[in-house]
């Protein structure tokens, strides 16, 4: 067990390192480097200036010598400078996350508050009308898009009853902290969570329904049920235990959708978040942070896989780690 | 074979929400066809910008009013709905395609090509689509030696959406057809086309492939409504499709900042995706149970 | 009597391994152990034992499904080497194989005639006309209808099925026929007529025939030589009838005794077969079967026996290797 650890630990700091060239070859692709940006915005320098500079900070370097010498800043904790915000990468960059983290957590934990009972139930009393409604929600959860979904919401709630606020993260002049601050911005907070939930809410539904069927159709729990268990301990003790393993593989799997819906949902609620922040640094070309927080983003990607693989190993005792080669 | 897909098209028919979004989708795709024709018949011009008609209501000759620029919107949903259901299709086609070639290989070569197939595969699934698409849509193609034909105009707009969207798209194939062949390649038909000398290619293809089959058109169906929802975010953020090419995604790129002044215009192409996303997925999973119904939870007549 | 085909000191070896990165070998799986055997032209030898034995596997390297770990292999006189089986296409031609399973022989999405005519496509065997006649004549002679050359494989019995089988398996006019348990999967009363198709294929066209079951009824009316497995090693190889007549190793001695014959009555005396086979990932030391024999002494735990004449052609792989009577 320890050996697929570290296994999957080497494979992720791999995968890591390889999407870092990726995302930093990306990005050397976009139009204009910083010194063009520059020249735009000063038309006193001349292109001797311009190249000066550029050998000056290295950008005249073929594609590789600059990742690595990238890498081997970062590596010592240099994150480079943010040029929109005029402050190091990190100091923008971390309170953005704890932002995100706090939206992606909540929405995260109300989907899993509606989705397990409500799959389980579905489950349970399957083919009936409730069943199909619950399944129409949920598949129009994931079908809706999340940025018309904002949008209607905030018509509803913002624009025309008039209940809630069209974006931002707090109101100007309440006290930070302190129950007040709290509710302040519990109340920002409600229709973004809604918006980047109904996705997770119509995904999760959908499939605690089926692996609840999938278990409950198994012979162990004919057996139980045979053995005169009450119906509800057959459910509990038996079916759920099962049907929950590849349950927790499928959440930490969709963390990687989770930004991507957070990213729009933020974005449509000027919430100060990490989606935002790679958003507006892509589009202003502020390459050194949209660089660091795409990886941060994919880093936290990768470690939710990894937790995932783990938990699935973990619980499910019917793996075994030995197998054969050839057929 | 016909008595196999006789039995896959009843158990189909009996979904009655997939079949009726198979005739919305129908519906919806003559629709949007027929729009040269309703645009004939309105007596209006997609394209025309009239500044005095601005936010019109709906009222004769405009079924569903004008937008900001004075454009007909019943036209321009039409219009959009074309142009978002080929792109969405050409997509989906496209990545099945890449998912297949590269399913295939991984699966029946096995080996250090599977390993190195599905690292690469893990590694774009791990991935933050939606930031990476974003990116993709921003570089700057006269970077790219081989892509510089592709300017900013709307034209190219389409090809670089189905193309990004494309690259990314591809894993969800790719790993199902890896698993189906990874099951096959032990069957024993598999082993005497060996044993007869058959090269990998045409084990792949007449052998593997054509027993996969079910999956792929399923996933390639489910595939679709997200496929959409990627175009119509992009667009909506100015990043996909252009204008004046109308696309459900990029007529709603003004709506947040119009929304006190005329909710319906984000109100209807939302509404249009929504639906064609919905319906895509229902058709999915209708085809799932009817191609391979131990896969979802609808068989019946199970203890 | 030339030997067709020729199999010296031919083992096959998979690795069992854990998972993960770095998961290192934890055990060795020997399905093939050192076996030596030939097949003579225009005759048929029968390979015996029962599940697991390693028969299956012995077949797939005998068909260069498998790369040998160990030994070679050569077919008319000429080596075969394991490394790059695609060499061997031309050889392929003259070695084809007849599967268990008439459900998962045939693909599914097939013709009958696609699947019959596909070793002549990828050989490429005459014109379109030619396969197609040729597609004819080989229904014909298996005893299938033409007519039926557009069905899928679903539409068939499960003798049909290995009909068509055969069939493919002759459309390049092999020379030798590796059939693993070919009517093991079928009815007794469709079992008779494969077989007797098989051996009249085999007075018409000169065929010989590898030919794998666990069935001693059918190997009894099937071969010409007798090979018995037993955890992936041959153990006695003799002529069919002295092997029938006279038994010399234990192991055969005890599957003759249990054929369940028709009629009832006594069984002849002598213990059954007790035990179980072993694991193949950890197999007894010296020989080993010694666990289960009623023979068994110390030598057996420490020596493992080669395979030695008993009398003439038959050969057995045991110290006290006696001709008795089943």
């Amino acid at each position: 067990m320890m050996r697929y650890i570290a296994g999957r630990l080497v494979e992720t700091v791999v995968a890591l390192a390889v999407m870092s060239f990726l995302i930093y070859g990306l990005i050397g692709l976009m139009p204009g480097d910083p010194i063009d940006i520059m020249v735009q915005a000063d038309p006193n320098l001349t292109s001797a200036d311009a190249a000066r500079l550029k050998a000056l900070y290295g950008l005249d370097k073929p594609l590789v010598e600059r990742y690595f010498n990238w890498l081997e800043a970062a590596l010592q904790g240099d994150f480079g400078y943010s040029r929109v915000h005029n402050a190091p990468v990190l100091e923008v960059l971390l309170p953005r996350l704890g932002n995100s983290l706090l939206l992606m957590g909540l929405s995260f934990v109300l989907a899993l508050l509606v989705a397990l009972p409500i799959g389980i139930y579905s489950a349970l009393r399957p083919y009936g009308a409730r069943d199909y409604a619950i399944n129409f929600v949920a598949l129009a959860g994931i079908s809706i898009p999340v940025f018309w979904f904002a949008l209607m919401l905030i018509y509803l709630f913002a624009v025309e009853w008039k209940l809630l606020p069209a974006g931002g993260m707090r109101s100007l002049g309440v006290d930070a902290t302190g129950m007040e601050g709290l509710l302040d911005r519990a109340k920002y907070l409600v229709l973004p969570v809604l918006a980047l939930s109904a996705a997770s809410i119509g995904g999760f539904t959908r499939f605690v329904r089926a692996s609840t069927m999938e278990t409950m159709r198994h012979d162990y729990i004919r057996t139980a049920r045979a053995k005169g268990l009450s119906e509800r301990r057959v459910v509990l003790k038996h079916g759920l235990s099962n049907a929950m393993i590849p349950v927790v593989t499928i959440i930490a799997l969709s963390f990687g959708s989770l930004f991507s819906g957070a990213l729009i949902t933020e974005t449509m609620f000027s919430y100060l978040g990490m989606g935002k922040l790679i958003y507006d640094s892509i589009l202003g070309n502020d390459y050194n942070l949209a660089l660091i927080s795409l990886l941060f983003a994919t880093l936290i990607t990768l470690i939710a896989n990894l937790a995932a693989d783990v938990c699935y190993a973990w619980l499910d005792p019917r793996i075994s780690y030995s197998g054969g080669s050839e057929p | 074979m016909s008595s196999m897909t006789r039995l896959a098209a009843r158990r189909f028919v009996r979904h009655r929400a997939a079949l009726a979004s198979g005739v919305l989708l129908v519906l919806m795709a003559l629709a949007a066809g027929a729009a040269p024709l309703v645009e004939m018949l309105l007596g209006v011009d997609g394209n025309e910008v009239d500044l005095l008609a601005r936010f019109g209501a709906a009222g004769p000759g405009h079924p569903l009013g004008t937008d900001e620029l004075g454009r007909d919107v019943l036209v321009r949903l039409l219009f959009g709905g074309q142009v978002s259901l080929i792109v969405a299709l050409i997509t989906a086609f496209s990545a099945a395609l890449i998912g297949a070639v590269i399913g295939l290989s991984a699966g029946y070569y096995g080996g250090w090509i599977d390993t190195l197939l599905m690292r690469l595969t893990d590694g774009v699934i791990a991935l933050p689509l939606l930031p990476l698409l974003i990116i993709l849509a921003a570089v700057d193609m006269s970077k790219i030696p081989f892509l510089d034909g592709l300017d900013d105009s709307a034209a190219s707009s389409l090809y670089r959406i189905v193309l990004i969207i494309t690259l990314v798209g591809w894993t969800t194939v790719a790993r199902l057809v890896r698993g189906a062949a990874l099951s096959l390649r032990t069957r024993e038909y598999v082993l005497a086309a060996r044993s007869m000398g058959a090269s990998g290619l045409r084990i792949m293809t007449v052998h593997i492939l054509p027993n996969v089959m079910s999956p792929i058109i399923v996933a390639t169906t489910l595939s679709v409504g997200n496929i959409i929802l990627f175009e119509s975010v992009l667009s909506f953020l100015g990043l996909g499709i252009q204008p004046p090419i109308a696309s459900w995604g990029n007529m709603l790129n003004n709506a947040q900042e119009l929304i006190y002044e005329a909710p319906a215009l984000a109100f209807y192409p939302g509404m249009a995706i929504f639906l064609t996303v919905i319906a895509f997925n229902f058709l999915g999973d209708g085809l799932q149970d009817a191609l391979d119904p131990k896969a979802t939870g609808h068989e019946r007549g199970d203890s | 009597m030339t030997a067709l085909l020729e199999a010296q000191g031919l083992s096959k070896h998979f690795a069992i391994r854990g998972v993960g990165l770095f998961a290192k070998q934890i055990g060795t799986l020997r399905a093939v152990d050192e076996v030596s055997l030939t097949i003579e032209a225009g005759r048929c030898l029968a390979l015996v034992g029962e599940s697991g034995c390693g028969k299956t596997t012995l077949a797939r390297c005998l068909a260069l499904l498998h790369r040998p770990s160990a030994g070679c292999i050569r077919f008319d006189g000429e080596m075969v080497y394991g490394d790059n089986l695609n060499k061997y296409k031309a050889i392929r031609r003259d070695i084809q194989m007849v599967f268990q399973d008439p459900y998962g022989a045939l693909n599914p999405r097939m013709t009958v005639a696609a699947i019959i005519a596909e070793p002549l496509n990828i050989h490429s065997v005459g014109n379109r006309r030619e396969r197609a006649e040729r597609v004819v004549e080989l229904m014909e002679s298996v005893g299938l209808s033409p007519s039926l050359a557009d069905r899928y494989p679903h539409e068939f019995s499960g003798g049909q099925r290995q009909r068509i089988g055969i069939a493919r398996a002759l459309a390049l006019r092999p020379r030798l026929i590796i059939a693993d348990e070919p009517v093991s999967a079928l009815d007794v009363s469709v079992q008779s007529q494969v077989l007797n198709l098989m051996l009249d294929l085999q007075d018409d066209l000169g065929l010989s025939y590898l030919f794998i079951s666990h069935d001693l009824a059918v190997v009894e009316h099937m071969a010409d030589t007798v090979a018995v497995m037993y955890l992936g090693r041959i153990v006695e190889l003799a002529p069919r009838d002295d092997l029938f007549a006279s038994p010399a190793h234990p192991y055969t001695q005890a599957l003759l005794r249990s054929i369940p014959r028709p009629g009832g009555g006594k069984r002849t005396p002598g213990a059954l077969l007790g035990g179980e086979v072993p694991n193949p990932l950890d197999p007894p030391s010296g020989c080993p079967f010694h666990p289960r024999c009623p023979r068994a002494a110390d030598i057996c735990r420490e020596a493992r026996p080669a395979l030695e004449t008993v009398a003439g052609d038959h050969l057995a792989a045991c110290h006290f290797k006696e001709a008795g009577s089943p």
